[in-house]
């Protein structure tokens, strides 16, 4: 009875709240507390946290010193090419596995996922060989293909998952209506799936976003160049501004902050009316 | 109708005479240079100086790629992109630790073929380390660029107050610090810091005494460690760190760490490259203005002074199409009229003695006075295709004995083993 | 049946030819990006290729496989990768977890506890490392303030190599809590409310209602979670190298390749140690796929 109580306690609720809240946030108010500082302060004793003195210099430095919305948009672009083309591909896939009379099954999604399997870094000289041939280095195509293709595991994995519970009649009825299997695909299995298909299309969303050494290899000219490298630019040959770092940063987060926050409640509330439950 | 033919045959041959004498006298087909050089490397002034070269040569387009802000990350970008045998950049700006490499992986154009007979009047204008470290196998593969070199830095109010003079050797340095902690009364104050973190500067960390000694780690190819010097020198090194002369968290020191601490005023003696000492004397919220010197490296008890050396080469591709273009501008991007440039616009140290003792230079760069005996002081290190190999070996045992983990001995044994395998 | 017309077996195909269709797209990529690759990683490692050094390619059959198996560095940088996966892949599963029911539930701040949820993802994964490197710092970090500020005992963080692993499974285990969370997240939507009211009716407490409800219809998306965050653990390379402990005590196996790789150009022994990882990756993938339940029908 007592342990029941804990779990429906408000203050055991706003006690776990805050701990995901603090956790979540810490690092990014930190980066924030710091791209307000002066370079000197960050090694002064004993620590502070709050800045003595805010400056807004380091923003200005952060724009002046490299393009930062020009790296953002390549950026938005690679990420949201790559995540949508995953999204197609492995919703075609999942649903076959997932769906159709096949056989081996098991074997066809672990060759699926062994593309996840090798390093990436070994993979990355004849990769930028071939992209060399195609004439493609320095362009969207050349991160879009190899990150949907890095995505395609762990999309189709989550929609297989997805798409298996998904009872088989209601696609029976669509179909007893007239729709064909592609058909029932796209208009009765997506929708339902919903949950699977917008965390599917976060995960290679960020993938995407995260990724530093392809992007590095094949996009190096600025003009291509993509966040995390060009973040890694703010550098010195030994200096590692942090000030300046945290201000880019904290730049970059306004966008993805923002596509979270619009996105969260599809990502969390499916269609959960009708058809699925009860 | 024998006219009609006569005429259009005259004008047929006309026209060809016209395009041909046209052709003779047309200029040069223009020739596209791609340079690539390091985000911190100053790419304004590259650009300044490219555009100085084009005007001069109608038909020399240059263009700049802007690669990583690190040494690190342009090596692994060259790297990748040389295996692949990627035609599209002419000339590199490479760190002084490469040619080595990029000579064994013939990476780099040999140049003696294009110097013709000129070829010892030019190269003996060079500060004779940096000869030395572009040439491999007695082959010439990049041109010094820019020099670079560990100085030894002090403040010079602190000594003055307590009449010191600075030390030419470790233990001098040692007992100096002392005295200045102990009478200076802050416990924030430290003697000496050094770069025991785990970054390409530990390799010299480890060198310095080993040099000053007289130990070499290859001879004619081969491992010739002297285990007895190195171990003296980490031992040395450790002694600044059980007598409170250097922090006991050493082993988290990075080249910029030393440089904000000496420049924050909390640090007597800096171990530090060239490029502290614009912070120090301009840099925003510097509490060292005025009161830095600079001086050689101490030497261990009976060694020589010696300090180690960088900068950076220019090399051009052995896969580029434009070869002889490309090593023409090197050639002019590595004279003493460029180096005067690099100087004065960016303080960058010459790679020619000459220009060290120029009257204009000295008038915008004081300092070049004192800076010089140390760069001259300065070895390279060792110049050898596996060079990454070994830098590991060196500053990771470096690092691991200065955080306590290992013990010199157990460190050498490790450096011995890896450097042997390195060399297999 | 089997005489139907060409234009009825496009537009009505069987499933199987179905099924192949929808793979192909799928098949087509990864074979153009992938296999060159993966085919020359194969063919390097029975091989010693070192390009950079003028060294002709030579056939060494299993030498390189050897070397590895007799290389102390290799061993400890597999130790170093099965500590932070045997320590993140259930951390991250059970903070993950928590996370995710707390998201679940009907809560007035509901935004913010969503977007505190996901912003660990929104940091690219290079600058998590350096962050949690300048905390850990011995000076100028905060965790040896508050440990100050409490009365206990700072330490040098970076100069033992348990507290490194220590730094890093803790760095690591917050930025992959919220693959996992969201991964959870979607999972718990789809179990039906229904089932809980019906629970409730029967008496059952909140924990009879997690362990018989919640977990059971969990474990189709937790294998999923746990499959990736395996095989990325597997992989961990960002963040240890970023908060790298005394000399190369902590290196991982994609450290240890990256460095055979890029660093000193032994293509051979590299694609070899990569090999490993991969047969080290496919065992685990193996032994989790058995749980992947079948259709349900």
């Amino acid at each position: 009875m007592r342990l029941n109580n804990l779990f429906t306690s408000k203050r055991l609720r706003w006690f776990a709240a805050g701990i995901v809240l603090f956790n979540g946030f810490f690092p990014a108010v930190w980066i924030f507390f710091t791209s307000l500082k002066n370079e000197v302060e960050l090694t002064a004793k004993p620590i502070t946290y709050w800045p003595q003195n805010p400056v807004l210099t380091n923003y200005i430095a952060a724009f002046r010193d490299q393009p930062l919305p020009g790296y953002l948009l390549n950026s938005a672009i690679v990420s949201i090419l790559s995540m949508l083309l995953s999204l197609f591909i492995s919703a075609l896939a999942a649903y076959a596995i997932a769906r159709l009379n096949l056989k081996r099954r098991n074997l066809i999604l672990t060759c699926i996922i062994a593309v996840s399997m090798f390093p990436l870094v070994t993979l990355m000289v004849p990769l930028f060989e071939i992209m060399r041939s195609l004439n493609l280095l320095n362009s969207y195509v050349a991160l879009v293909l190899p990150y949907t293709v890095l995505n395609l595991p762990i999309c189709t994995l989550i929609l297989v998952s997805f798409f298996q519970d998904i009872p088989r009649d209601i696609e029976n009825a669509a179909m007893i209506d007239g729709c064909t299997r592609l058909g029932a695909l796209w208009r009765v299995v997506m929708p339902l799936a919903a949950p699977g298909v917008f965390t599917a299309g976060i995960l290679a969303f960020v993938n995407s976003w995260d990724e530093f050494l392809l992007s590095m290899s094949m996009n190096a000219a600025v003009a291509y160049r993509t966040l995390p490298v060009g973040i890694q630019m703010y550098q010195g040959e030994f200096s590692f501004p942090w000030p300046t770092i945290s201000a880019a940063l904290v730049i970059a987060l306004v966008p993805v902050v923002t596509v979270i926050l619009i996105f969260q409640e599809r990502v969390v509330s499916g269609l959960t009316s009708g058809g699925l439950k009860g | 109708m024998i006219k009609c033919a006569a005429t259009s045959c005259l004008a047929i041959l006309l026209a060809g005479f016209v395009q041909f004498t046209a052709a003779q006298s047309a200029p040069p087909v223009p020739v596209n240079l791609k340079v690539y050089v390091g985000g911190q490397q100053r790419p304004d002034l590259m650009r300044e100086l490219f555009a100085q070269y084009s005007a001069a040569h109608p038909g020399v387009k240059i263009s700049l790629e802007i690669g990583g802000a690190t040494s690190e990350l342009n090596q692994k970008y060259l790297n990748m992109v040389l295996t692949a045998k990627d035609a599209t950049l002419d000339i590199f700006l490479i760190d002084i630790i490469r040619p080595a490499q990029f000579a064994a992986a013939r990476w780099a154009e040999p140049l003696d073929a294009y110097f013709g007979k000129d070829a010892e009047a030019e190269l003996s204008r060079y500060l004779p380390a940096y000869r030395e470290a572009n040439t491999v196998n007695g082959k010439m593969v990049a041109l010094p660029a820019l020099a670079d070199s560990l100085f030894l830095y002090y403040r010079k109010d602190l000594l003055a107050k307590y009449n010191e003079q600075p030390p030419t050797t470790w233990p001098e340095l040692a007992r100096i610090a002392r005295k200045i902690q102990q009478s200076e009364n802050n416990p924030n104050l430290q003697g000496l810091s050094f770069q025991g973190k785990a970054v390409e500067g530990a390799v010299c960390t480890f060198l310095l005494p080993y040099w000053s000694l007289g130990g070499e780690i290859i001879r004619d190819g081969k491992t010739s460690f002297e285990r007895g010097k190195a171990e003296a020198g980490l031992e040395m090194w450790r002694t600044m760190v059980s007598e409170g002369i250097a922090k006991k968290n050493v082993a988290e020191v990075g080249t910029d760490d030393t440089r904000k601490e000496f420049q924050a005023g909390k640090v007597v003696f800096g171990v530090i490259w060239g490029y502290a000492w614009n912070h120090f004397q301009g840099g925003a919220d510097t509490r060292v203005k005025d009161k830095v010197g600079v001086v050689k490296l101490p030497a261990m008890p009976g060694g020589k002074a010696v300090s180690c050396m960088g900068g950076w080469n220019w090399a051009v591709s052995a896969y580029s199409k434009n070869k002889t273009e490309a090593v023409s501008l090197i050639r002019w991007l590595s004279s003493p009229y460029v180096s005067k440039q690099l100087a004065l616009k960016g303080s960058f140290h010459p790679v020619f003695p000459a220009v060290y003792q120029d009257p204009e230079v000295l008038a915008a760069v004081p300092w070049f006075a004192d800076a010089l005996p140390v760069v001259e002081s300065a070895r390279p290190r060792p110049v050898t295709p596996v060079y990454k190999a070994i830098s590991d070996a060196l500053r990771i045992n470096t690092n691991t004995v200065m955080a306590g983990v290992k013990t010199p001995k157990e460190a050498l044994d490790e450096i011995e083993q890896r450097v042997a395998r390195a060399l297999r | 049946m089997s005489q139907r017309s060409l234009r009825d077996r496009i537009l009505d195909p069987s499933e199987t030819a179905l099924a192949w269709a929808l793979l192909t797209p799928a098949i087509l990529f990864i074979l153009a990006i992938v296999a060159y690759p993966v085919s020359k990683l194969l063919f390097n490692s029975l091989f010693d290729v070192r390009p950079a050094l003028g060294v002709p390619i030579t056939f060494v059959g299993l030498d390189n496989y050897a070397t590895a198996l007799s290389d102390s560095m290799f061993w400890r940088a597999v130790k170093n990768t099965l500590i932070i996966t045997f320590v993140t892949v259930p951390g991250a599963l059970v903070i993950g977890l928590g996370l995710a029911m707390l998201a679940n539930m009907p809560f007035r701040f509901r935004s913010p506890i969503r977007l505190a949820l996901l912003l660990p993802w929104a940091l690219p994964l290079a600058f998590v490392g350096l962050i949690f490197a300048w905390f850990f710092h011995s000076e100028y970090g905060i965790v040896n303030d508050v440990i100050r500020r409490f009365g206990g005992e700072p330490q040098i963080w970076f100069n033992s190599p348990a507290l490194t692993m220590m730094a890093i499974c803790i760095a690591t285990i917050w930025k992959t809590s919220s693959f996992m969370a969201l991964i959870l997240l979607a999972g718990l939507q789809t179990i039906p409310a229904s089932l809980y009211e019906a629970a409730e009716v029967d008496g059952a407490s909140k924990w009879t209602q997690f362990i018989e409800i919640t977990l059971p219809l969990l474990v189709p998306s937790m294998l999923v979670a746990l499959i990736f965050r395996t095989l990325t653990a597997i992989q961990s390379f960002d963040i240890p190298f970023s908060m790298p402990g005394p000399g190369e005590e902590t290196q991982t196996l994609a450290m240890y390749i990256q460095i055979n790789t890029v660093d000193y150009l032994d293509l051979g022994y590299g694609s070899t140690l990569a090999v490993f990882m991969f047969m080290l990756s496919m065992a685990t993938t193996f032994v989790y796929l058995r749980y992947v339940r079948g259709d349900k029908d």
